[in-house]
């Protein structure tokens, strides 16, 4: 029986807890928060005993196996290596850390320790992604990708969340050198690493702000951001995300003789086969084969109902499970490093890019699209 | 002012969530009153329209200071609050997270408390609470609910972080009250009701399905119009002699969940509404309660028995305990308060109850 913590009790954490209590063999034994008040609100619901405000209280009264960090990402380095060091594998939530050499450091510590840490990317494993992952293993694409789009939509009309770094300097999405993008894009450029060489040659971001956003005040955050990226065996990756899109979640994967659409909003998993056909069946067969591909999907998603597979986080449970497995069992991580770490420079290059110094951050806000930061680098592997 | 009041013109008073629906009216009678040392706080991102609205009316509206802030921080409040001598507290978190609901309600209250005990000279801190706090699962239908009703004892059963964040509050108002002598009195409105609020309630009616389902349609509503409600709220910080109490607002002349949408369906765009009879309502929550548990929250367990109760079960509500302590009528009666809440809807079909 592992026995788990987790450390910080906002809203995050109830996924935790929800995502944990679907895993045989694990027990929640503790929370921490350095507010006595969330670690006993969160304690008290889902009958958890051990509440502490103190990390370093609970980690010597408990000894956790495993620790999950759900707190804000300034925080993520101090507390995953103090936990590390006194012996517990990490899960930590996204975005990893606030750059990318905390992240290396964190992970060569946990390699030093003989220790586990994984990053909560959790919609790498939802169902759809699970599929993509073994039609392109099986060689779906013909080959190795060549082109890949990830598209990540946020809906600014929510505004419970929005309002309440918008009107406030201080919060934390401010204090990240990639504001609103650093707390949310490490999801869609996490898919695209898995495909990509360590090694990238060019990457080139621009940013704007949307007139949404312009009209709600804050004007130093940007919120529309587009990501070219080619590493040294010439694959490219095209990364979007906005505000103003709604309802576009996407991974595609391009290969020479197919091509894979996984569709995190509709839990689908689209595939294309490149095919020729005669004279004017061209212009029918396809469309009808599109038609039959979202057929299945509707099926798929019936039938993963029917058997209570199709639940919302259903990603973080299977990430959550398959790191507990690693950990128990000394099988591969969900994740790989590699992953982990070159999303976490890919994620420094963009900021570094889009805002050249915190200090000249309102100019940036007022720059029109395409006018934006547009600088080539060169490896930043 | 009277000497039944407990406070001074010259007291500051603060006001939370000042800019909100009821909070502006808040305000306004405030002003109305005869007050002129208010302090209103809001939230950085708020928009202040309606309050700076509210404050051009009067002339002492002028001096009247707006102090931005989180309740989160203790520093945000110890401005706030820091010489005041009546607190109305309004402001709460309409997070859907059980966490941001406790989070925004009851932190943000203890983080008030706190500053107000130690930057200020207390005289009464009106907790504006919610009948969401309220179980009627034991009561029978047509029972009376008043002060007395048992709380609500599986606020994440329900479903209800909103209910969650209220209960957690009210539980650490009244800590405050017995460890620290916080002078406290405790308001819980029903359905607020007004011009500015343009959804429907829950206990009106829900979408499902992009269907208005009203359960039942016979019970009455706590309903409470928001001039009548924050006279209330205004009576609650000046009254002498309530410390510790709690006091549940209803109107007077209480309508019936069908008497209520047909007024709103009269007024508005006509839209497809489903009734169907509360036992009927009762048994759909089971099921899907059930399925919920069986599933491990495939689908949310949005409809579930106590929410079903709470919410269509219809019982009866008193404001005699209201009246007795306060001196408290309603300004508005009923019939001119549904006239001045549909008069903000026009008949262009643009008003959609679904969207909520």
């Amino acid at each position: 029986m592992l026995k788990i913590a987790i450390v910080g009790c906002g809203k995050v954490a109830d996924q935790h807890v929800a995502a944990i209590h679907r895993i045989p063999e694990c027990e929640i034994v503790s929370v921490c928060d350095w507010e006595p008040l969330m670690a006993k609100q969160l304690g008290q619901r889902f009958g958890i005993a051990g509440c502490f405000s103190d990390l370093k209280e609970m980690l010597e009264a408990v000894s956790p196996d495993i620790v999950h960090i759900t707190t804000p990402p300034r925080s993520h380095y101090s507390l995953a290596k103090q936990c590390l060091e006194s012996g517990s594998h990490v899960y930590l939530e996204k975005p990893f850390t606030v750059t990318a050499s905390e992240t290396e450091s964190l992970i060569q510590l946990a390699q030093r320790r003989g220790l586990k840490i994984t990053a909560g990317h959790n919609y790498l494993f939802t169902l759809e992604m699970l599929e993509m992952r073994r039609l392109v293993e099986k060689g779906f694409l013909g080959g190795r990708p060549i082109h890949l789009e990830s598209y990540w939509s946020y809906d600014l009309g929510d505004l419970r969340y929005a309002s309440a770094f918008l009107g406030n300097r201080n919060h934390w999405v401010r204090q990240l050198p990639g504001q609103l993008f650093h707390n949310i894009i490490s999801h869609g450029i996490g898919k695209l690493a898995e495909f990509l060489d360590d090694e990238l040659t060019e990457i080139i971001a621009t940013a704007h702000q949307s007139e949404q956003l312009r009209s709600l005040g804050a004007q130093e955050v940007l919120d529309e951001l587009r990501v070219m990226i080619r590493d040294n065996r010439g694959t490219t990756a095209f990364f979007c995300f906005s505000t103003q899109i709604r309802g576009l979640n996407q991974l595609r994967v391009y290969g020479p003789s197919g091509s894979v659409t996984a569709d995190i909003i509709t839990g689908s998993l689209v595939r294309n086969k490149s095919r020729s056909y005669k004279s004017y069946l061209t212009y029918f067969v396809p469309p009808l084969k599109s038609a039959h591909e979202y057929f299945r999907n509707a099926r798929v998603n019936v039938a993963n109902f029917l058997t209570r597979r199709l639940y919302q986080d259903f990603g973080m449970k299977e990430l959550i499970e398959r790191f507990y497995n690693s950990v128990r069992t000394g099988s591969p991580l969900p994740i790989p490093y590699r992953e982990i770490i070159l999303t976490a420079r890919i994620m420094d290059e963009i900021f570094v890019q889009i805002y050249p110094g915190r200090s000249e951050m309102p100019e940036i806000g007022h720059q029109e699209s395409g006018q934006a930061a547009t600088v080539a680098v060169s490896s930043v592997a | 002012m009277s000497s039944e009041y407990i406070a001074l013109a010259s007291d500051r008073i603060l006001v939370t969530g000042s800019n909100g629906f009821i909070g502006t009216r808040v305000v306004e009678i405030l002003l109305g009153y005869g007050y002129r040392n208010i302090r209103c706080f809001v939230r950085p991102s708020s928009r202040l329209d309606r309050l700076e609205k509210v404050l051009s009316q009067f002339d002492a509206g002028k001096d009247v200071a707006l102090v931005t802030g989180d309740l989160l921080s203790p520093t945000d409040c110890r401005k706030a609050a820091e010489g005041v001598s009546v607190i109305y507290h309004l402001a709460a978190g309409m997070e859907k997270s059980f966490a941001g609901a406790f989070m925004n309600s009851a932190l943000a209250t203890r983080n008030l408390m706190d500053a107000f005990l130690r930057f200020a000279k207390p005289k009464r801190f009106v907790n504006v609470s919610s009948f969401a706090v309220y179980s009627n699962l034991a009561l029978k239908r047509g029972a009376l609910l008043d002060e007395n009703c048992p709380l609500e004892d599986a606020p994440q059963e329900r479903f209800d972080a909103y209910g969650f964040g209220k209960l957690k509050q009210e539980e650490l108002v009244k800590e405050y009250g017995e460890v620290h002598n916080l002078p406290y009195v405790i308001l819980r409105p029903g359905y607020v009701f007004g011009p500015g609020k343009r959804e429907l309630n829950g206990r009106v009616g829900t979408s499902a399905f992009g269907l208005f389902v009203q359960v039942s349609g016979t019970q009455s509503l706590p309903l409470t119009y928001v001039d009548n409600c924050a006279e209330a709220i205004v009576l609650a910080g000046f009254k002498a002699g309530i410390d510790s109490e709690i006091l549940n607002v209803v109107d007077d002349e209480l309508l019936t969940g069908q008497q209520f949408l047909k007024a709103y369906k009269d007024k508005t765009k006509s839209f497809i509404s489903v009734r169907i009879p509360y036992v009927v309502g009762y048994t759909m929550s089971l099921l899907w309660e059930k399925y919920c548990q069986r599933s491990k929250n495939q689908l949310p367990p949005a409809f579930n028995r106590r929410r079903c109760s709470a919410e269509w079960k219809g019982n009866r509500y008193s404001n005699q305990k209201l009246k007795e302590r306060l001196g408290w009528k309603p300004r508005v009666p009923m019939e001119r308060a549904m006239e001045a809440f549909l008069s903000q809807f026009t008949s262009n079909g643009n008003d959609d109850p679904l969207k909520r």
